[in-house]
């Protein structure tokens, strides 16, 4: 038997296979769409992170506002040690105001703390803090 | 591979002929004797105009008791008009060992009057000629012994023809072109779709290009990977400390004083000196809730919160 006793159910079966064809191809662009917009997003989510981080982690005029914690107290009872980007500073009778002016400060720097080290001696502090940048 | 059977083998049918025993399809042409026929000018322009009226057209000609069905097609200015009864040609052919299965196309001679015009033999007593443009069936001794006849073969075959309704089991004429024409719709909308959803990123594409030109450095994902990393950890370390420090310090209130404290990059050692122990109490159930470890001795005020970062 030929195929054109089936000619109309022959269009049918074509026009469907055409259509699901066309469905399958859609939806495979649909997700192929999906998955790239979603690595688009997540690539420029990637770029903006890492800009906020290096604007507070790698700050360019960091070098300058560190010097805050050395005028943050009287000269005399700080000694301070900076090389490249690390810094030793060593704190001398400290009364716990200026103890919390100097900790408010550090903290609020965005600073590497490697090393922090507070002792009371008689009714002061002496504190020794070792940060990078 | 011959999809249309036009290239098939075409029988002619006649009452008088013999059964056969068919294996391979076949298009079948009928003589006059299964079909009625006349001849009208009209003025009708189009062919569904001319199938509409073709009843009328046989009216008081055909038999009441039996149902026809109509084929029209024009010849030169006339329309001709051929009314058939399916079910009394299914039958005939059935008798004479044509199933329908094998019935590709059905034609009437009719269609193919110009090559009449030479008679046709259709049996020993039988040939088909045209007089006056109409096909007709007559007996051979009718005909002077000059006139050539020929022998019915492919070349006979019109370029249309009808076919039984019963090879379509399935779906009718109508049902398919209408199944077609949604199935072919709905194909072209989702191929539309597609398309679009392929176009559609430029825009999103053009954003990234525009970003990344601002940031050179950050173009390759394996170094963005690396400095993401690099800072992520960073800044995850750091928050930690100071969260702990700021912890620690919420213990420190009336009544308790600081003695120590110690932190690195890993650990952290606070010595706190109470001044009663309900004060110890309530510095150790601190601690505890923030998940610290304490070191108290029960005589002793100090309390020792270390842990790590």
């Amino acid at each position: 038997m030929t195929l054109n006793h089936y000619k109309n159910e022959l269009f049918v079966v074509l026009s469907c296979l055409i259509m699901c064809l066309a469905f399958f191809y859609k939806e495979t662009r649909l997700s192929l769409q999906e998955e790239q917009l979603s690595s688009i997003k997540r690539e420029m989510k990637e770029v903006k992170k890492i800009v906020a981080l290096k604007r507070v982690w790698a700050d360019g005029h960091l070098s300058q506002k560190i010097d805050r914690l050395q005028s943050v107290v009287p000269t005399s009872k700080v000694k301070w040690q900076k090389r490249g980007k690390k810094i030793t500073a060593s704190y001398q009778d400290l009364t716990s105001k200026e103890l919390n002016k100097v900790m408010t400060k550090l903290m609020n720097l965005p600073l590497q703390i490697t090393s922090l080290n507070i002792v009371k001696k008689d009714k002061n502090y002496t504190m020794e803090c070792q940060c990078k940048w | 591979m011959n999809f249309m059977g036009n290239n098939k083998e075409i029988l002619l049918v006649y009452r008088e002929m013999t059964a056969l025993s068919l294996t391979h399809p076949v298009n079948i042409m009928l003589t006059p004797q299964f079909y009625t026929m006349k001849k009208e000018v009209l003025a009708i322009r189009y062919h569904y105009q001319a199938k509409k009226i073709a009843p009328s057209i046989f009216e008081g000609l055909l038999n009441r008791e039996q149902s026809y069905e109509y084929f029209v097609f024009k010849e030169k200015k006339a329309w001709v008009f051929i009314a058939y009864n399916p079910e009394e040609i299914k039958h005939f052919l059935e008798t004479k060992g044509i199933p329908l299965s094998l019935v590709s196309k059905l034609f009437f001679a009719q269609q193919a009057q110009e090559k009449f015009m030479e008679p046709v033999a259709v049996n020993q007593t039988k040939v088909l000629t045209t007089i006056d443009g109409v096909v007709v069936l007559l007996p051979r001794t009718l005909l002077s012994d000059s006139r050539n006849i020929t022998t019915f073969d492919t070349h006979f075959v019109p370029s249309s023809g009808i076919s039984l309704s019963n090879n379509h089991l399935l779906i009718g004429k109508k049902e398919a072109l209408i199944f077609t024409t949604l199935f072919s719709l709905f194909a072209g909308l989702f191929f539309i779709e597609g398309w679009w959803y392929s176009q559609n990123l430029t825009a999103q594409q053009r954003e990234k290009q525009a970003l990344l030109a601002h940031y050179p450095g950050l173009q390759s994902s394996l170094q963005r990977e690396s400095i993401l990393n690099k800072y992520r950890t960073i800044d995850h370390r750091e928050r930690q400390k100071r969260e702990t420090i700021k912890k620690l310090a919420s213990m420190i209130f009336k009544g308790v004083a600081l003695r120590e404290y110690h932190m690195d990059e890993k650990h952290f050692k606070l010595m706190l000196n109470c001044n009663s122990t309900e004060i110890a109490e309530k510095v150790y159930f601190m601690a505890t809730q923030s998940h610290f470890k304490v070191i108290r001795s029960q005589k002793s005020p100090a309390i020792v919160i270390e842990g790590n970062l």
